[in-house]
């Protein structure tokens, strides 16, 4: 495998800045800025937004990928960045300096797709995932289901049409007063919940592939306030538990609705969301009564991260293509 | 003047952003007040409706910023995550925005941030449901027939 190229990858769409160094599909280093930082990054509620973060996090960052990967950048065969979708100001900072540092190694540069990224991740993890699969990639910014059909040729079969389902884990855990980042807390609350508790609505919109998280944030935050008025509020964890199973119902549902329509028979996902210990378990559950293999990536692979670039950029390399130094990022990139 | 309008549904809360979006001029900056589940969204997509903009609207929480293109540019930015008035400026809606249309969500967490020229829209909802869209303008606004949103 040593012949296989190696790829740096940055990450700088939102709110973490991501550097790893990959060899073919394999991992040779990963790092992230929260994990360096965690106490400014975590210390309160507010990610850091600027494009300001970014710029002081990545030299740095760059330079320990690489030493973690025991690699001279000198060595690197390529680099890629993501180019969109995302923050402009904060894809700026992470595209400009792997083109930059492109240029000035004299290898070259891929701007890559955060979505195609995510598409890539599981393949890090697992040599057996590959097209044709479904993927679900729900996360605090994005709520899809891609058919990926081959490398490079990916449908989007539905979407949410109004919020994404991290983000219905992140405002709601707020509103429970459960903490930052929501997700990981409704996961830690709803541990010994009921999660048949209370039944909150599970939106289903006429489009098979289709999420709506809205109407189940309203709802909670009414039933809440009528039942905290009353003193008849449940529990957290059954609260917890229920609202988690809302949206893992939803989640799941959709997404075999995409599998038994397709045929495919391999499912993967991305994405924050796909931390979730309850909806992994009930994709896997889904996925053995079905008989379709299910290839869940590490957790640290669903979120952001500078490996899945490099992963797509290696694919990418392989191609032979290349992103010319004049290329811009693009805020509003949508995958197929 | 502030102009009011009762909203017993959803499809109540878009149409007055949609009728609001044919007030608008290039430059204009709509701040969105409200709690959780109070509507922002589905005004701003009604914003998105009246402006022609074809794309559905999703809410902007996490990626803070969403840009949508129709009659004119719609920016439609969420502070529900942006914690100081510094990283508001670090954001610079404004000049992202110069021309065309800026609806920011949890606006009123910094009012400040945008200038005189601004019209606050607050969102409240009654026990049963029914919201309240308040249009309350400052600076130029107070001279434009806000009286038309209303059905």
């Amino acid at each position: 495998m040593t012949d296989a190229p190696a790829v740096l990858g940055i990450e700088t769409s939102c709110d973490e800045t991501a550097v790893a160094v990959v060899r073919g599909y394999r991992v040779l280093s990963n790092v992230l800025a929260s994990q360096v930082d965690a106490h400014a990054r975590f210390g309160g509620v507010v990610p850091e937004v600027a494009a300001r973060a970014h710029v002081e996090a990545i030299r740095a960052l760059t330079h320990r990928a690489l030493a973690e990967a025991g690699m001279h950048q000198m060595d690197l065969d390529a680099i890629a960045a993501t180019r969109g979708p995302g923050l402009a100001g904060a894809l700026m900072v992470g595209f400009s300096y792997g083109k930059a540092l492109a240029w000035a190694l004299d290898t070259p540069f891929l701007g890559i797709d955060h979505m195609e990224g995510h598409l890539f991740a599981p393949r890090l993890d697992d040599p057996e995932y590959g097209p044709p699969a479904i993927v679900l990639l729900a996360s605090g910014g994005h709520s899809q289901i891609v058919h990926l059909k081959d490398w490079g040729e990916y449908e989007t079969l539905g979407s949410t049409i109004d919020d994404a389902a991290g983000e219905a884990f992140d405002k709601l855990a707020r509103f429970l007063g459960l903490g930052y980042p929501g997700g990981p807390a409704i996961d830690r609350e709803s541990e010994g919940g009921d999660p048949d508790a209370v039944r909150f609505p599970r939106a289903l919109p006429d489009r098979p592939f289709d999420f709506s998280f809205s109407g189940l944030k309203t709802s909670v935050v009414t039933y809440v306030r009528k039942h905290h008025a009353a003193g008849t509020l449940p529990p957290i964890p059954d609260l917890a538990a229920s609202i988690q199973e809302a949206i893992a119902d939803v989640l799941v549902a959709k997404t075999f609705n995409a599998v038994e329509e397709t045929g495919v028979r391999a499912l993967a996902g991305g994405g924050g969301v796909l931390a979730n210990r309850r909806l992994r378990a009930r994709l896997a559950e889904e996925a053995d009564r079905r008989g379709v293999a299910l290839h869940l990536p590490s957790v640290a692979m669903c979120t952001d991260n500078g490996a899945m670039v490099a992963a797509a950029g290696v694919y990418r390399l392989g191609l032979g293509e290349r992103t010319a130094p004049s290329a811009d990022i693009d805020s509003s990139l949508r995958l197929g | 003047m502030t102009v009011a309008v009762a909203c017993a549904a959803e499809a109540d809360t878009r149409a007055v952003g949609r009728r609001l979006a044919s007030l608008l001029r290039a430059g204009d900056v709509v701040l969105l007040s409200g709690e959780l589940g109070a509507g922002k969204t589905v005004f701003a997509s009604g914003v998105a409706e009246g402006l022609g903009v074809e794309t559905p609207v999703v809410s902007p929480s996490f990626v803070l910023v969403r840009r949508y293109e129709g009659l004119m540019t719609l920016v439609h930015a969420d502070l529900y995550r942006v914690g100081s008035s510094g990283e508001i400026e670090d954001l610079d809606l404004a000049s992202d925005a110069a021309d065309g249309v800026l609806v920011v969500e949890w606006g009123d967490v910094s009012e400040q941030s945008f200038g005189e020229d601004h019209l606050m829209v607050r969102i409240t909802q009654d026990d049963e449901g029914v919201r309240t869209v308040a249009l309350e303008p400052h600076g130029s606004w107070r001279s434009r027939p806000l009286g038309e949103v209303a059905p």
